[in-house]
């Protein structure tokens, strides 16, 4: 992120806010939904994120810093949001009635549908390690800064969720709905 | 058996797939919002009114109340959502009103608050009826759902209206998400396997009941240890299903251990309208006496 236009966009300027905003926008959309694993959660983190964002950004000591600090607060808009989706959003699910499940390597259907069983059974703290260092290839100390942990604790909460993941991986693999004949 | 590098590889590659979202609807939200949004001045920059004279600061100081008063009465409103106004949902403009149109309305109340003492058009199972809630704070998901939620766990309650289709089975294994063969039409079979949902304790029911003036079969079930499909003491969504409808392709699944569900299952001249409700692990009579307010204030069209 171009430093001099954070700082303008620290002292008001909306007109620079927005090309900061435009510039991580997408990115933010895209951690969000990974962690959230819902578009519509994620909408509503980045948007908080972003406005969380443009009325602390006068609290930024260190403009250098924006990046790490940006995260953060979408981290932080993320826990926020996976709490409603504990509530209410999950209750109803569409069903992927017709899938075809073909063992075609690493990518396959079961594969991904296994990963993301497993995935929504972590937790966001989980979940947000596990993004934000094999998604934005940041190295776990960084991730650690980002949301605000220990870095043995983000060590830690890595190797929990990829054993987690590694044995969702390893369960029998199965059609995720199928009627009884 | 995957090797570490291989979900390595995997969650690597996974995380990288299909995704390709356009930012450009949260980006003209926010960007909209910006003019009502006021940024919090850190604590160093407000130094800087010790450089000025009195009358300077008093000015200063009369300038920062009308700001904070302004931008208060902009934030009273605001709430998270994608796509909202910053005080559209608080104007003081009166609550939309149920269309006065005497044909039915097919449709769900809109998302956002539910106003006390108004009539909520919906359909269940595409049959149009209407209802009202008995307090403040119930909202619509806008698409199948309502909810109230205090931030109290114990204190929230929510329900699911099946608007377009009503379930038409349940699933044989919950926690394997095997589906039971479709039962159809019919409240009483409908009920009967419900009662009988694998995993399950069940608290009453099925009884008859009256909703709106048509039969219906009334159960109550709670999700106990048997529910918590991962034996990790949570009940993790998507883990335990409970009932499916059939084009719509989707499926209700049970929140938390503790939490009760009470359905009711209406036969409106042969078509059925299905209703679940769900109260969390330690509520009191509350949430539950809300529900069976709102089912009670149910008139079909």
């Amino acid at each position: 992120m171009d430093t001099e236009t954070v700082v303008r966009a620290q002292r008001g300027d909306k007109g620079a806010y927005a090309l900061v905003a435009t510039e991580i926008a997408v990115r933010f959309l895209a951690v969000a939904r990974r962690i959230l694993r819902d578009i519509d959660l994620a909408e509503d983190a980045t948007q908080q994120a972003l406005l969380t964002i443009w009325q602390d950004l006068p609290k930024l000591r260190d403009p250098a810093r924006f990046d790490a600090w940006s995260y953060r607060l979408l981290v932080r808009a993320c826990y926020a949001e996976g709490r409603k989706q504990r509530r209410w959003a999950p209750n109803l699910r569409l069903l992927p009635m017709d899938e075809s499940i073909v063992n075609d390597g690493l990518n396959s259907v079961v594969d991904r549908d296994q990963l993301e069983r497993g995935f929504r059974r972590l937790s966001i703290d989980h979940r947000a390690v596990v993004v934000l260092h094999h998604y934005l290839d940041l190295p776990l100390d960084r991730v650690a800064e980002i949301v605000g942990i220990p870095v043995g604790t983000a060590h830690s909460q890595h190797h929990h969720a990829m054993r987690a993941l590694r044995a969702a991986l390893d369960a029998d693999s199965r059609t995720p709905v199928r009627e009884v004949i | 058996m995957h090797t570490e590098r291989d979900v390595t590889r995997i969650v690597h590659s996974w995380l990288r797939t299909d995704e390709h979202e356009s930012a450009d609807r949260v980006l003209d939200t926010v960007l909209e919002l910006l003019d009502t949004t006021p940024q919090r001045r850190a604590l160093w920059s407000a130094r800087r009114i010790t450089d000025m004279n009195t009358v300077a600061k008093l000015v200063v100081a009369a300038a920062a109340v009308v700001v904070i008063a302004v931008a208060g009465y902009n934030f009273l409103p605001a709430r998270g959502g994608v796509g909202g106004g910053p005080a559209a949902s608080e104007s003081p403009s009166p609550t939309p009103q149920p269309s006065p149109s005497p044909s039915p309305v097919a449709a769900f109340p809109p998302e956002g608050k539910l106003a006390v003492g108004l009539r909520h058009a919906t359909t269940g199972g595409g049959v149009p009826y209407s209802f009202s809630v008995p307090t403040a704070g119930w909202t619509s998901n806008g698409a199948y759902g309502i909810d109230k939620s205090t931030g109290i766990d114990a204190d929230d309650a929510s329900f699911i209206l099946w608007p377009d289709e009503a379930p038409i089975g349940v699933f044989a294994d919950p926690c394997a998400s095997v589906k039971a063969p479709p039962i159809g039409a019919s409240a009483a079979k409908l009920a009967a396997a419900v009662a009988a949902l694998p995993g399950t304790d069940l608290v009453s029911g099925p009884s008859d009941v009256t909703v709106g003036g048509y039969p219906a079969k009334h159960v109550v079930l709670t999700f106990g240890e048997d529910a918590d499909c991962n034996a990790d003491g949570q009940l993790a969504g998507e883990e335990f299903y409970l009932w499916y409808s059939p084009s719509e392709g989707s499926a209700r699944y049970a929140t938390e251990l503790g939490s009760t569900i009470r359905v009711w299952i209406i036969d409106v001249d042969g078509a059925i309208v299905w209703i679940d409700g769900e109260t969390f692990k330690g509520a009191g009579p509350g949430p539950e006496q809300e529900i069976q307010q709102i089912v009670d204030s149910i008139v079909f069209e």
